[in-house]
């Protein structure tokens, strides 16, 4: 008689895709990689308005993007913000969402309800009302008040990934074996929580620094010059020079890969450093 | 003294008492079960002394020290879980290292307290192993090494065998009885497989409802059950439902009893007899046995268990089970009319539990 399991792994084989797969999976790369493929190349070109592809190519925009006096400043300003939003963001829904899941869990419903409230509310409205309320000195119109608006606006980019990260390992049962074993709450929390949801907060990290570092209405409209971000110097020069904004853009892109790239090494670094030491014991 | 000792432990959730007034003595070294019906409290209870779950009233004491209101690490109490529990991102080792890690313990000693027990649960090979990498037993092994390391003072099994296979639960509930015996460690054991309980137990504690309905040696529980409740839950026993007439009998609805403890029940008290399949003789002829209660009835099914065959037999309507063994009983056969043969010594006597 045949192994009943047989078939079922048979459909686990590798199956070659089809025909008008390979279409959709094509035409999905293209639709998404086309704008910025296009920006590349619209940063090196000298002029390409009337060809399908530019009359020459040029590294005179990125010369003039980085002699700009305001490069730096927005560049530095753009990743203290990113990484300011960051810490805020974990400090504060690393330890609510891992209180919902284990002691509060009846708030987890209001919680998840809340966390969509900032996609409802339109970023001009959001900013404007901070400036109104806060309209104290030394915040009104400060870059504190600026990465407050900005932690409420991407909260829910953290909240997704770390709540889903803590549903997955039973966080409560987690915590009681940690606590019959001695632990206190903060070495439950420090040594066996945040360990295992670590890649939870990895891409909430990720997608919290890819929106704060490209974001744009909230810095505008809470600080504007005083505290320029780079989003504003590439708004500015879309207006003087399209070449230069798209090598800015090109500048973005590019950081925001490699910040991606340096959370993502510095997580499994972690891990693997982990894993170390416990090999050395 | 007691060990262990809770008194007038109650426990109650929007209103209703899952744990009521609840008293018991554990005694050091002793291995003791909760065992009974899923809701009946006995987890509430194991996680009461535990401090995971407070208590509304009643008191717990250690080892003479009130430890109703110490927070769960300070305790020193250890926990198996039915999940397991394992830190998914440490090794075996560090899994087990742990609890001696929070004590502060000096690396050698810790590193030869964590070989000793791994070799306890004989597992000796795991320990660079990830708990994702080892089976639902090994596992569960390793929950029992990591709570034992730190050497509590009451060990604590909520439904540790609940998630395993059938095989691997009577294996592993032989080595968590071997384990606990040679460390002469005071344990309480959840579970609401009554063979588990009976099997591993220095005492059953039975309860249902959130009250205790017996507490005793696993030999008691089954062969003197105090209430409807226990006779009911614990093995399998036939009842008859009836009156009692005189001092030593109950009449049920086609036939009359002979028992031996109704001297504690008034003429006429609605009782139920309850009398266990092994009990019952079988005779293919009506035999004679003066005193003993002799019933006819009719074979409807025949069941082959290995050791005994259990039939079923219809006694006017009513379904009884009986135990043969094929040693000491001729040929049965499918709806032949036979004999049921069993002493008044056989018939337990007690108050209807309309619940049960």
């Amino acid at each position: 008689m045949k192994n009943p399991q047989k078939p079922l792994r048979e459909t686990n084989k590798k199956v070659r895709p089809a025909g008008w797969q390979i279409v959709a999976v094509a035409l999905f790369l293209f639709y998404m990689l086309l704008p910025i493929v296009s920006t590349y190349i619209f940063s090196v070109a000298t002029r390409w308005d009337r060809t399908i592809l530019p009359e020459g190519y040029t590294l005179e925009f990125y010369i003039r993007a980085f002699q700009t006096s305001y490069f730096i400043i927005t560049l530095r300003n753009s990743l203290i913000l990113s990484a300011a939003t960051i810490l805020v963001s974990l400090i504060v829904i690393v330890p609510t969402v891992y209180w919902v899941h284990t002691r509060l869990t009846g708030f987890k419903p209001l919680l998840d309800v809340l966390m969509i409230l900032p996609f409802g509310i339109p970023t001009v409205v959001l900013a404007l009302a901070l400036v109104q309320v806060y309209n104290v000195p030394p915040l009104a119109r400060s870059p504190i008040l600026l990465i407050g608006a900005v932690v409420v606006y991407s909260m829910p980019f953290m909240y997704r990934p770390v709540s889903n990260a803590m549903q997955a390992i039973d966080a409560l049962t987690l915590t009681e074996a940690g606590q019959s074993l001695g632990a206190n709450v903060f070495q439950v929390l420090s040594k066996i929580i945040i360990p295992n949801i670590l890649p939870g907060i990895l891409s909430g990290s990720l997608l919290v620094f890819s929106t704060v570092f490209a974001e744009y209405t909230l810095t505008s409209l809470i600080v504007g010059a005083k505290f320029k971000t780079f989003p504003l110097l590439l708004v500015e020069y879309t207006r003087i020079n399209g070449n230069i904004a798209a090598a800015f853009s090109v500048v973005s892109f590019t950081i925001a890969w490699l910040v991606s790239i340096l959370i993502l090494w510095v997580g499994t670094k972690g891990q693997n450093g982990a894993t170390e030491t416990i090999q050395a014991r | 003294m007691a060990y262990l000792d809770l008194k007038n432990v109650t426990k109650s959730y929007s209103g209703v008492d899952v744990v009521h007034d609840f008293n018991l003595e554990i005694d050091k070294g002793s291995l003791v079960s909760f065992l009974g019906p899923s809701g009946c409290g006995k987890t509430t209870t194991l996680r009461m002394i535990a401090g995971f779950t407070k208590l509304d009233e009643g008191t717990i004491l250690l080892d003479g020290e009130d430890i109703t209101a110490v927070s769960p690490n300070c305790r020193d109490i250890g926990m198996v879980f039915q999940a397991y529990a394992l830190f998914p991102n440490m090794t075996v080792r560090r899994n087990i290292a742990f609890g001696l890690l929070m004590k502060k313990m000096p690396k050698k000693e810790s590193e030869k307290r964590v070989a000793h027990v791994l070799e306890m649960v004989r597992l000796q090979d795991a320990a660079e192993r990830y708990p994702h990498q080892l089976s639902g037993g090994q596992q569960q092994r390793i929950a029992l090494a990591r709570a034992l390391a730190v050497q509590p003072r009451v060990l604590l099994l909520d439904e540790p065998l609940s998630a395993l296979d059938a095989e691997v639960r009577v294996v592993l509930r032989g080595e968590i009885r071997r384990i606990q015996s040679e460390l002469a460690i005071t344990t309480v054991y959840v579970t609401h497989d009554q063979e588990e309980a009976l099997s591993i137990s220095d005492k059953v504690v039975v309860m249902n409802r959130g009250v205790i309905e017996q507490i005793g040696t696993p030999e008691e529980i089954y062969r003197t059950p105090q209430t409807h409740f226990v006779a009911t839950f614990i093995g399998t026993a036939n009842q008859f439902f009836g009156k009692v007439s005189g001092g030593d009998a109950v009449i049920c609805d086609h036939f009359t009893l002979l028992a031996d403890d109704v001297k504690d029940f008034t003429d006429g008290q609605r009782v139920v007899v309850l009398v266990r399949p092994e009990t019952i003789h079988v005779e293919p002829d009506q035999p004679k046995h003066d005193g003993w209660n002799i019933i006819p009835g009719e074979v409807e099914t025949i069941t082959f268990h290995g050791a005994v065959t259990r039939l079923g037999v219809n006694l006017h309507g009513q379904r009884v089970v009986a135990d043969i063994t094929v040693a000491n009983t001729k040929p049965i056969s499918l709806n032949q009319k036979i004999w049921l043969l069993f002493p008044p010594a056989a018939c337990q006597v007690m108050a209807v539990d309309e619940r049960s």
